[in-house]
């Protein structure tokens, strides 16, 4: 046992970030990266992943359509800190400077299956109209410091977050433990 | 069915008949005519009659031809004009029917004759087509059972008709224009088919004849009628028929294949017969039947279902499940699982009580399209009435109608009052008498029960009397015995009551005679009471007779139960004896066992004498007396019975007497009644603690009574609790007093107004009232005796009269609440029982009512609502009334443990995640704790364990030395407990850890931003721009680098040529000279002898070493090599964890040794010389540079000119800076000594330095000094934000302290001071290096991510570790208690950083003291390792440097200028005088010697033994005589600081070792741990020499130092022999 190293059970998961819902934005693209507990691995696949440049489309839904794959494997001990997705959308603002646009998290599935996510997406705010305004004619809006920040639980006192609009990934899930 | 398709169905039958018709002629008619007629008659006639009973068809048809007739007939009155008018006569039916039946009869018997002979050769299945919907019987109509008909045809006819054939023509035919229809009379086929098949020769009436047929059959009766006899007739017909026909029709199909292909290739549509589908379904599928299971099936045989809800077991509510459905399931369940685990007891299936709540528990989902705004709008609703008590209201379900009580209170009368005279007490007390007297007159219990004796006597007599009653003797003895026991109970009841009536006649006597007597006494009377004693003539003799005769009675009576008592005892007592008689024969027995058998008969003579012990021997029982009796009886009727002849006494109390006016009446008197005037009394009425009316007030009359009589109507709303009235009483014009409470009883819901008896309560009230006058008051001992004895003591009371009822409405209906209803009807209202309203809010702290209650209501015990109530009750009734006085907060959490505590905590799993999520340093990264307990291996936990169990046990082993093991594990504790302190401030996050925002923005930033904009984006001059610092989350092993930038060193030491024995002397003159001219003068002529051969003098390269990583660098040439090289060394965090807190804990160093390279010819031959070089190369340490770990980390970069560590002694090297001496700048540096490197050290990527914690920490410091440093801090940072301001500090305790109060003058050890008594300047340096010998711990280290903390200088002194702080502070403070002037100086130096320096003030000029090295600078000293000076610190003030530059060099110190230093207690904030933190005097130790040498071995011991672990592949000898050698050299070398001692050691060592080339240096250091001092070993390099006959020698020697301080000294050096 010691030699094979503790029993794990495995994580797959295969999906895509199929689109999103950006009404005021456009040419965006998106990054994930996963968070996960320290009893947590990843075995395969991709940990992090940024989109190509995506446009509205030109129907009503205005969708802004990625589908960027997702494909990755963790090993875990422990069902605690189950992997979550953060995602993170980046466009440019009229001056041509990328700004984000929204970051959103949702932990994976828990059930195998295929599964459709709808993740709201946020921007934190500036603290002061000064700084929004200051923020906006600099091209430097507030960002995480990291986008795994949205992960996580603690210290978000304080935080000004403005509730963007919703963006949907879908996410399919095979499962499998041993 | 649709009417439309119908008649279109009918229609192609229509027209095939018409074909028929036309094709096959009239024989055919008559065939279909038969065919009609039995589809007619059929449903009538019963099958078996059919086939059977032609003979009788005859009769049959009329009826069944009316029926069909009269079907469409009745229909046609309802439908009018449209119907067919209704054409066929009797006349004609008759004709037709009556021929047809002819041809039918024949046909039969000749199809009959035919199909019994293919019958012989088929046997035919039946087929039962009974039970078909009629969509199905329908299609068999014209699919099943019309192929039948035509095979009949066929048959008849001989003609090839097949099933395909007619379906075909149905389609033919449709095309295929009508034949026409012969004109003139129908013949009676005609008729009949034109009435019963709706065969009509013109399309509109046969149109409009099934139309019609449908319309009314849409009941489907007639069409039920005529469909179902095709399968009917197929049932019987079959018989012979029907299969033959199928089997023919085969053989048609195929023969006519060839005639149907010339038309049209249609085939039918393979058709499984519906039946056949179901037969084969009927394999497959299982449909569980609808009905209902009997129960027996249900459950296990002989077992009786029982029902737990009879049982009086709780089971909730089912959840609610159509029967049909249920019916279903067990069906299912009992043919698929036969097992009967899936029914209850009862018989039903197993169901848990029903889940769903009444309301909803989740607020409704807002589903994505609404708009939230819509669900979050302000509903507006009117007030809801404020209800108090919910649990007491009437329910809701219940109109919510007023409730009316209505309380009529009549009047109050005291009984006792404390203005009653005493005559009023006494006649208080006959009126209570008389009514006593009154009532038990008017229950008259004595007559009563004398009457029931005589009744008893006289059945008595009766039962006695044997000739009146024949019945069995047994039974009237039996009767006759209750009767006497009866009478004597009887007697004694009714001698008790006479008793208590003549008690109280005599009482009430007594008391009017006192009145009396006292109203003669007083001379006035008060009371209009009068007692007559109304005396009733008896009859003398009669009443004589009757007593003695009752005497009699009573005395025979007695004697006849003492006779019986008398037999009994008498029994008793013979039994007794006859017991006593056999015991005393038993024990004769014995005893003539024991004795001979000849005394038998003088032994029982003998016998009856003797005394017995055991069983006494029983007395007869005395008759009794009957004198004595007689006494008896007649001294109890004397004392409880009237005596004969004397008058019966009636008392009869009136108020007929006159009370005295007042003016007859004495002074006393007279203020009594008066202030009985003055009161008047009045009544609050109390309703549920609510005072709800009051009566008026009326003046309390002479007589003690008040009347009111009023009724108050009490409107309510909730259920009444209680009801009280309170009464008041006002005395004059001043204030009123509660007299008493009166607490009513609600009434009862059947007592309404009107019915309500008027009814007493009785009130009393507890205080104390003394009056001046006659009045003898309330609660206070007088008495009417006149020597005051028999004293009573009277308390206000008195009774009012009341009637509480319900009201009645205007309709009759009493307003009672219905709640109250529940009380009587409780069974029926067993649902909305609540306790509270049954039995009122009292009655819950009444644990035994409420049992009661709870008993009464039938409550079920094991409902779920009930639990509370029937634990509180269990509780109650178990006796013992514990009620726990705690709250719990998850009182449920026992039950939802799935294991119990001790196999959680065994469970290493979860111990190991419990302590991951502690942080406990052990398994604070530990990532993939296993899944299963069995792979957790128990070492795990061993090093935890182990630390946890040593935390108390002082372990030396690794420390060697007990006194720093201790002070090693004290640090461990603290460091614990801060960190303990400070872990849920680590967590805290601010703002700006999360969110990258750009400041706010100031004009000016704003307007550089703008200006910003502007400029080129890539300029030609690039300005330098900081490196983007990396948070240390995301990083992982290899990410970080350390740089380190080697440019160059000066004066490097340089060789000296293997020197000899014989120039020693001059050498010793040389350094001599040298020493103490402190400028090389002269130099040996060895070394200028040596340069000019062009020899290199020495080949120096760097080596960086760090986490066991070794770079270096070329080699480069001279003592002052230029090298300019970046090395770049990984780095590997502890734990690969690159958080904040662990980096700060890093505590390795950056090694910078400077090595030599010398190049040894190793060639043994000179004759290959010219073919080949053998050269050797040995490195030789001459110095290192030490930097540790966290100091890079925290400055992010270093950069500068450090002093190379070079040994004191180096033997083989020496400096030449005589050599250089012609450059000027050689002058300035020569002041000090030592050999210099400059270096560049840094990070890549540049780390963001954990921050100190930023809390706030409790002070024991004034407040105001507080927010005086916090504005003192403000203003120096606003001016000059760079410098280095330190106000307040955190002590080890964590609490915030000024710093003044560390700085005190501490006296150093006396040793120290006793060293050179007369040379201030050496003792000061001596209690420097003492300072300095004191192991240095930067704090970041031992306490990871936390502020500075400041020991105090005993603390530091016990810990022997500290900062710079802590070195600098009690160097100061030696100093001080050296008479010196010292300061703190606050400022950053490299390569430390911010640091504290000690300053001091000589005679003329200022010293600059590094605490850690014991090295001190003067002030202008350029090599002075500090470069800015924030702040200087003294023991009474802080002054901060507000001078332009800060570098020592060009500032000044002298701080009573405030231009130049700005002190922080000044005119406006005077020095409050703080005490100082510091002890009063420091104590020392001296250090055990026998310890010190004893570490000393040890150390010296595992030093080898690591040196030869770092040789493995060579084999390590050791010089013994060298390390003799050396170990004596040493205590030179402490005695001497490390100076001066080279060249007499030298000559020293050669003189011993004349031929060994030697290469070794001493290495001092303080001790502090073992590890430092292998490291520091390991650094030089010794032991990689590999040349093969090398050795080693290794010396240590430890000096102690009071208080533990230790210097150590360790030689290491090489010997190669020359050869």
């Amino acid at each position: 046992m010691a030699a094979a190293g503790p029993s794990v059970f495995l994580l797959m998961v295969n999906g895509q970030v199929e689109s999103a819902q950006f009404p005021e934005y456009d040419d965006l693209y998106c990054k994930y990266c996963f968070v996960y507990g320290q009893d947590w691995a990843p075995t395969a696949g991709l940990e992090e992943g940024i989109s190509q440049i995506t446009s509205k489309s030109r129907d009503v839904r205005q969708a802004l359509v990625w589908n960027f794959p997702i494909d990755v494997t963790f090993k875990s001990t422990n069902p605690y800190g189950w992997p979550q997705i953060v995602l993170s959308v980046y466009g440019p603002d009229v001056f041509g400077n990328d700004v984000v646009r929204g970051y959103g998290a949702v932990h994976l599935p828990f059930s195998p299956g295929r599964h459709k996510r709808t993740i709201p997406m946020f921007v934190p705010e500036s603290t002061s109209k000064l700084q929004k305004f200051t923020s906006w004619f600099m091209g430097r809006r507030p960002e995480y410091t990291d986008p795994k920040v949205v992960a996580q639980g603690g210290g978000r006192e304080g935080e000004n977050a403005e509730a963007e609009r919703l963006k949907a990934a879908q996410l399919m899930l095979p499962f499998s433990s041993q | 069915m649709n009417p439309k398709e119908e008649k279109v169905k009918i229609i192609t039958e229509e027209f095939d008949e018409n074909d028929e018709d036309t094709g096959v002629g009239s024989q055919k008619k008559t065939s279909k005519m038969a065919r009609q007629e039995r589809k007619k008659r059929l449903p009538a006639a019963g099958p078996e009659e059919m086939v059977s009973e032609n003979p009788h068809l005859g009769n049959q048809p009329e009826p069944l031809q009316e029926d069909s007739d009269t079907r469409p007939l009745s229909m046609t009155t309802r439908r009018g004009p449209r119907s067919l008018p209704p054409i066929p006569s009797a006349s004609r039916t008759g004709f037709a029917e009556f021929s047809m039946r002819e041809r039918m009869r024949e046909k039969l018997q000749a199809a009959r004759s035919k199909a019994e002979s293919t019958l012989l050769q088929e046997i035919p299945t039946p087929r039962p087509r009974r039970f078909q919907s009629p969509g199905e019987k329908e299609l068999e109509t014209e699919f099943g059972a019309e192929p039948g008909e035509e095979a009949q045809k066929t048959e008849q006819e001989d003609d090839s008709q097949s099933r395909s054939r007619v379906k075909f023509r149905d389609s033919v035919r449709k095309i295929k224009t009508k034949p026409p229809v012969p004109p003139g009379f129908p013949s009676a086929e005609e008729a009949y088919n034109f009435f019963t098949f709706n065969f009509d020769p013109e399309p509109e009436e046969s149109e409009e004849k099934p139309k019609a047929k449908n319309r009314d059959g849409t009941t489907q009766e007639e069409e039920e009628g005529e469909e179902e006899e095709p399968p009917v007739q197929g049932i019987h017909k079959t018989d012979e028929q029907l299969l033959i026909s199928a089997t023919e029709a085969e053989a048609f199909l195929w023969g006519l294949d060839h005639a149907a292909a010339d038309f049209v290739a249609v085939r039918p549509a393979d058709y499984e017969s519906a039946h056949v589908r179901l037969q084969m379904e009927k394999e497959l599928l299982f449909v569980p039947s609808r009905l209902t299971v009997p129960t027996y099936k249900k459950l296990p045989e002989n077992v009786q279902p029982r029902y737990l809800e009879d049982e009086g077991l709780y089971i909730g509510t089912r959840p609610d499940v159509p029967r049909t459905c249920q019916n279903i399931m067990e069906n299912r369940l009992l043919t698929q699982e036969p097992g009967r685990r899936w029914f209850g007891d009862d018989g039903r299936i197993v169901a848990l009580p029903n889940p769903i709540k009444p309301f909803p528990s989740r607020p409704p989902v807002l589903t994505q399209e609404q708009d939230f705004r819509a669900e979050l709008e302000t509903l507006y609703k009117k007030a809801v009435k404020y209800v108090h008590r919910s649990q007491h209201m009437i329910g809701s379900g219940d109109s919510p109608g007023n409730f009316q009580l209505d309380i009529d209170i009549s009047g109050l009368i005291f009984t006792h009052h404390p203005c009653f005279s005493r005559e009023h007490v006494l006649a208080a007390k006959l009126a209570q008498l008389y009514d006593q007297y009154l009532a038990r007159h008017q229950r008259n219990k004595a007559k009563f029960l004398t009457d029931k004796l005589q009744a008893l006597r006289n059945a008595v007599q009766t039962g006695l009397n044997p000739e009146k009653t024949h019945k069995s003797l047994d039974t009237t003895q039996k009767t006759i015995n209750e009767y006497k026991s009866e009478i004597r109970q009887t007697r004694k009841l009714r001698d008790a009551e006479q008793e208590k009536d003549r008690m109280l006649l005599k009482t009430i006597i007594k008391v009017w005679k006192e009145m009396k007597s006292l109203r003669e006494f007083q001379r006035f009377t008060n009371t209009p009471l009068k007692l007559v004693l109304r005396k009733e003539k008896v009859d003398q003799k009669a009443d004589e007779e009757a007593y003695e005769a009752e005497i009699q009675a009573e005395i025979s009576e007695l004697l006849e139960e003492h006779m019986e008592e008398h037999e009994q005892k008498m029994e008793a007592y013979r039994a007794a004896y006859q017991q006593w008689k056999a015991w005393k024969k038993a024990q004769r027995a014995k005893k003539k066992k024991k004795k001979q058998a000849v005394e038998e008969h003088p032994e029982e003579e003998m016998g009856e004498p003797y005394p017995e012990e055991d069983p006494v021997k029983p007395v007869p029982p005395e008759p009794t007396d009957r004198t004595l009796m007689e006494h008896q009886v007649r001294e109890r009727a004397a004392r409880s019975r009237r005596r004969p002849g004397e008058p019966l006494l009636v008392p009869e109390l009136s108020l007929a007497g006159s009370v005295t006016p007042n003016e007859q009446c004495p002074r006393v008197e007279v203020l009594r009644r008066e202030d009985v005037k003055r009161r008047s009394i009045y009544l609050k009425v109390i309703f549920n603690d609510k005072e709800v009316s009051r009566t008026d007030s009326r003046p309390l009359g002479a007589d003690f009574r008040v009347h009111f009589g009023q009724i108050f109507n009490l409107q309510i709303f909730n259920w009444p609790e209680s009801l009280t009235l309170q009464v008041y009483e006002t005395v004059g014009h001043s204030g009123t007093t509660l007299l008493a409470e009166v607490f009513l009883p609600i009434p009862e819901t059947t007592i309404v107004t009107g019915r309500a008896p008027i009814e007493e309560v009785e009130f009393s009230s507890n205080q104390h009232v003394t009056l001046d006058h006659e009045g003898v008051g309330s609660g206070m001992p007088f008495s009417f005796e006149a020597d005051g004895s028999n004293q009573l003591i009277l308390m206000t009371s008195g009774k009012v009269s009341n009637s509480v009822a319900w009201a009645i409405g205007e309709n009759g209906i009493p307003l009672i609440p219905p709640l109250s209803q529940q009380n009587i009807g409780f069974r029926s209202a067993l649902k909305r029982a609540d306790a509270i309203s049954s039995i009122g809010t009292s009655g819950l702290t009444d644990l035994k009512k409420l049992a009661k209650w709870a008993a009464e209501s039938k409550l079920d015990p094991n409902d779920p609502n009930n639990a509370p109530l029937m634990q509180l009750i269990s509780v109650a009734t178990s006796g013992e009334s514990y009620v726990p006085d705690f709250f719990r907060l998850e009182q449920l959490q026992q039950e939802f443990n799935f294991v119990s505590d001790e196999e959680l905590n065994r469970s290493k799993r979860f111990r190991l995640l419990c302590l991951r999520s502690q942080e406990v340093p052990e398994f604070r990264n530990y990532k993939q704790i296993p899944a299963y307990d069995r792979e957790i291996m128990e070492k795990v936990f061993q090093d935890y364990e182990k630390r946890l169990r040593d935390r108390n046990v002082i372990e030396t082993k690794d420390h060697i030395d007990p006194h720093r093991a201790m002070v090693a594990k004290y640090l461990q504790q603290v460091r614990e407990s801060v960190i303990n302190r400070f872990l849920i401030a680590k967590h805290h996050f601010l703002l700006s850890d999360l969110i990258v925002e750009e400041e706010v923005p100031n004009i000016s930033i704003l307007g550089l931003s703008l200006f910003k904009l502007a400029e080129q984006k890539r300029p030609l001059r690039p300005r330098r721009k900081g490196r983007k610092k990396v948070t240390a989350q995301n990083l992982s092993d290899g990410d970080i680098k350390v740089l380190v930038n080697i440019i160059r060193a000066y004066d490097i030491p340089v060789r000296k040529a293997t020197a000899s024995k014989f120039q020693q002397p001059s050498r010793s003159s040389r350094t001599f000279s040298e020493k103490h001219a402190a400028s090389p003068t002269t130099h040996s002529p060895t070394h200028s002898a040596d340069y000019p051969l062009g020899q290199v003098l020495v080949r120096p390269f760097v080596e960086v070493s760090f986490q066991r990583t070794i770079c270096h660098t070329t080699t480069a040439e001279g003592p002052n090599p230029s090298w300019n090289e970046e090395l770049e060394l990984p780095f590997r965090a502890p734990n690969g964890d690159y958080s904040t807190s662990s980096l700060q804990s890093v505590k390795d160093d950056v090694f910078i040794n400077i090595f030599d390279e010398v190049l040894y010819d190793v060639l043994e031959d000179d004759r290959e010389r010219g073919s080949g070089i053998h050269t050797r190369i040995e490195r030789h340490w001459l110095g290192c540079v030490k930097i540790p770990f966290s100091t890079i980390y925290f400055q992010a970069k270093i950069d500068g000119t450090f002093k190379i560590d070079i040994p004191p002694v180096l033997l083989g090297y020496s400096k030449e800076r005589s050599m250089i001496i012609e450059r000027g700048f050689d002058s300035v540096r020569s002041l000090s000594e030592g050999s210099y490197i400059t270096l560049f050290i840094t990070m890549e990527p540049q780390l963001v330095p954990g921050e100190s914690v930023r809390e706030k920490f409790d002070s024991q410091e004034d407040e105001k000094l507080l927010q005086a440093t916090e504005k003192f801090q403000a203003e120096c940072a606003l001016k000059f934000p760079h410098r280095q301001c330190l106000t307040t500090v955190t002590d080890i305790s964590g609490k915030t302290v000024f710093i003044t109060r560390y700085l005190k003058p501490l006296n150093p050890p006396q040793e120290l001071l006793e060293a050179c008594p007369n040379n201030p300047q050496a003792t000061a340096e001596l209690v420097a290096r003492y300072v300095s010998l004191i192991p240095f711990l930067p704090d970041t280290v031992s306490f990871a991510g936390i502020c500075d903390l400041w020991s105090t200088s005993d603390q530091f002194l016990d810990l022997l570790a500290g900062d710079e702080e802590e070195h600098a502070v009690l160097l100061c403070n030696y100093f001080l208690s050296l008479g010196k002037k010292a300061w703190l100086v606050m400022g950053s130096a490299i390569p430390e950083g911010p640091t504290a320096y000690v300053l001091t003030r000589e005679q003329s000029h200022y010293l600059i003291w590094n605490p850690c090295s014991g090295h001190f600078y003067g002030q202008f000293d350029t090599f002075c390792p500090l470069k800015s000076v924030g702040c200087l610190i003294g023991p009474d003030n802080i002054w901060f440097n507000i001078q332009r530059h800060d570098s020592p060099l060009r500032i000044n110190f002298d701080v009573t200028k405030p231009k130049l230093w700005k002190s922080f207690f000044s005119r406006s904030l005077l020095y409050p005088g703080l005490s100082s933190v510091q002890p009063e005097e420091l104590i020392y130790q001296r250090t055990d010697k026998a310890a010190a040498a004893e570490l000393q071995d040890r150390i010296e011991k595992i030093l080898k033994e690591k040196i030869m672990d770092w040789r493995p592949r060579h084999l390590t000898r050791w010089n013994r005589y060298c390390t003799s050698a050396l170990r004596h050299f040493l205590p030179l070398l402490e005695r001497s600081r490390g100076e001066d001692v080279e060249d007499d050691h030298r000559g020293e060592l050669l003189k011993q070792l004349g031929d060994y080339r030697f290469s070794g240096f001493p290495l001092h250091m303080p001790y502090s741990e073992l590890k430092p001092l292998i490291e520091a070993v390991y650094s030089t390099g010794v032991h990689n020499i590999d040349v093969p006959n090398v050795e080693f020698a290794l010396a240590v020697y430890i000096h102690p130092y009071p208080k533990n301080v230790l210097s150590v000294w360790i030689y290491v050096a090489s010997l190669i022999r020359n050869r």
